[in-house]
């Protein structure tokens, strides 16, 4: 029993972290149509300057979020800005084959500059433990689903009662109409993009601490993304919350059940599983 | 007040509208009436900013805004309610009014404002927070007019604003029409209704296949044979 409880709240935790990645995702598939497959490769980009940061400054991942934030948010702003927009609107093949040679261009220029071992960035909160009786907690994973969910929180309330919000919701839904009350729709997908990359790098941190980095890690970050999106139907924010919640948890069973390397596969059978029964994703509501 | 002089607009290279001139002068209500096809949306998008002109000037308030974008124009009060409502679904009608007001010159204003439009249409004040996607088609439809209003509009552009409505809707619609026009509003009024657009406009002008057939006042146009052909395109 012990152990069940131990998977289910070390899969909330991870999974929490999940959704927040995937919340960026979809708020930039809202209102732009990108599927943006370097995902992962942004997170891990945000992973390495971060570790950069311990290398040179000796700066804990929590405290190295207070420079990699604004520079994630820039280049996002610039990528967008530069790479995609004058692609968006062309076929939508063009746009991905666009983010997978980006993603190849991450995880080069990464592994160029930092080689191909894996490496560790060291944190204070790396082997801090909570023992809830029977369930042992890593201080890092009570952390970042407590982020995680307070900064899903915050993007919700951000998105229901700000004007920002209110013009990102109306470019998803019309962005004809977003134009006719003056909503300058190019700059709210750009700011939507750069937005979604400056999660990304709240999220690496989160992960960082006691999880192994590598360059070539990029795609895995972007398949598990893409499973808590579709999951979550795209664009409903509840439904990726859930849906992060949903892959996080089936994989932490995987591990803990299923040998540790077939277990891996759950959270993909578990998907497979719910796209037959549910192809709309985990919501409910019909559109 | 807005003044088109020799416009030239289509899409992808291929022109729509030939050599258009036409005039709103301030607090009037001018009819652009016309069959489907003739290019009306396309010049009401040209005025809007969403559609760029291959030729010709715009001029609104003796400032040339033929390159402004959508966006400018609206700052500068130039305000469409477009064809379909196009109504936020899965917003509520409150902030369907909000981001009405979005510009920065009517956002300070919107509380105020506000309170008007729902002077104006009390049947939204009683739907403030019902998603705009659930109200029926003329309940949206003076949703789109309200939304348009919170932009603290100086040219108000309705397209086909009894597009799909009940005849009960329609004459509601124009009632308000006639209303904003004694409060002194410039409106033009994109419609393919003739006998209504003649009723509530003073002047009017009629496209056809891309340029003004007619025009003139209400009373000219209504008796002039060519207005007849410009509609049944003989």
């Amino acid at each position: 029993m012990s152990e069940l409880w131990q998977a289910l709240a070390q899969g909330v935790f991870i999974g929490s972290t999940y959704g927040l990645l995937a919340l960026g995702m979809g708020l930039v598939y809202g209102v732009s149509g990108v599927v943006n497959f370097a995902h992962g490769d942004f997170i891990s980009l945000a992973m390495f300057m971060c570790l950069a940061l311990f290398s040179a400054f000796s700066l804990d991942p929590y405290v190295s979020v207070l420079i990699t934030i604004p520079v994630m948010t820039a280049i996002g702003a610039l990528v967008y800005r530069f790479l995609l927009r004058p692609m968006v609107g062309y076929k939508f093949l063009m746009v991905v084959q666009l983010t997978l040679g980006l993603s190849l261009v991450l995880q080069n220029g990464i592994l160029m500059i930092f080689g191909g071992q894996p490496a560790r960035t060291p944190s204070i909160v790396e082997s801090k433990l909570i023992i809830l009786g029977d369930v042992v907690l890593r201080l890092a994973h009570v952390i970042a689903c407590a982020v995680a969910f307070a900064m899903a929180i915050g993007l919700y309330v951000m998105l229901r009662s700000t004007d920002f919000g209110r013009s990102i919701r109306a470019v998803h839904q019309n962005a004809h109409a977003a134009a006719l009350m003056g909503i300058d729709v190019g700059r709210v997908q750009v700011m939507t993009f750069a937005l979604g990359i400056g999660i990304l790098a709240v999220a690496a941190a989160l992960l960082l601490p006691g999880t192994p980095i590598q360059p070539t890690q990029g795609l895995q970050y972007t398949v598990i993304t893409l499973l808590v999106v579709v999951l979550g139907g795209m664009t409903n924010f509840v439904g990726i919350m859930l849906g992060g919640l949903v892959i996080g948890i089936s994989e932490a069973m995987g591990t803990v059940y299923v040998s540790d390397t077939l277990g891996r596969l759950v959270p993909y059978a578990i998907f497979v599983l719910i796209m037959l029964f549910r192809p709309q994703g985990l919501t409910w509501r019909a559109s | 007040m807005l003044e088109v002089e020799g416009l030239v607009a289509g899409y992808a290279g291929t022109p729509i509208l030939r050599d258009i001139s036409l005039r709103l002068d301030r607090g009037e209500t001018v009819g652009l009436l016309g069959a489907n096809n003739a290019g009306k949306t396309t010049l009401i998008n040209s005025l809007s900013g969403i559609v760029t002109p291959m030729a010709g000037r715009i001029i609104f308030d003796g400032r040339d805004v033929t390159r402004a974008t959508p966006m400018q124009r609206v700052e500068m009060g130039i305000i469409q309610v477009p064809e379909g409502r196009l109504v936020f679904p899965e917003m509520s009608v409150r902030e369907n009014l909000l981001l009405g007001g979005f510009c920065d010159r009517a956002r300070p204003l919107r509380p105020r404002q506000m309170e008007k439009v729902l002077a104006l249409f009390p049947r939204l004040k009683e739907r403030l927070s019902q998603p705009a996607g659930t109200l029926s088609g003329g309940e949206q439809q003076m949703l789109a007019i309200g939304r348009g209003l919170m932009a603290e509009a100086r040219v108000l552009m309705l397209d086909e604003p009894s597009l799909g409505l009940s005849p009960l809707f329609v004459q509601y619609i124009f009632g308000i029409v006639d209303q904003l026009h004694k409060d002194g509003l410039t409106m033009l009024l994109v419609e393919q209704n003739l006998n209504l657009t003649l009723r509530h406009a003073q002047r009017c002008y009629v496209l056809e296949r891309g340029h003004i057939a007619v025009e003139g006042a209400a009373e000219v146009v209504k008796n002039d044979p060519r207005t007849r052909q410009a509609y049944l395109g003989l």
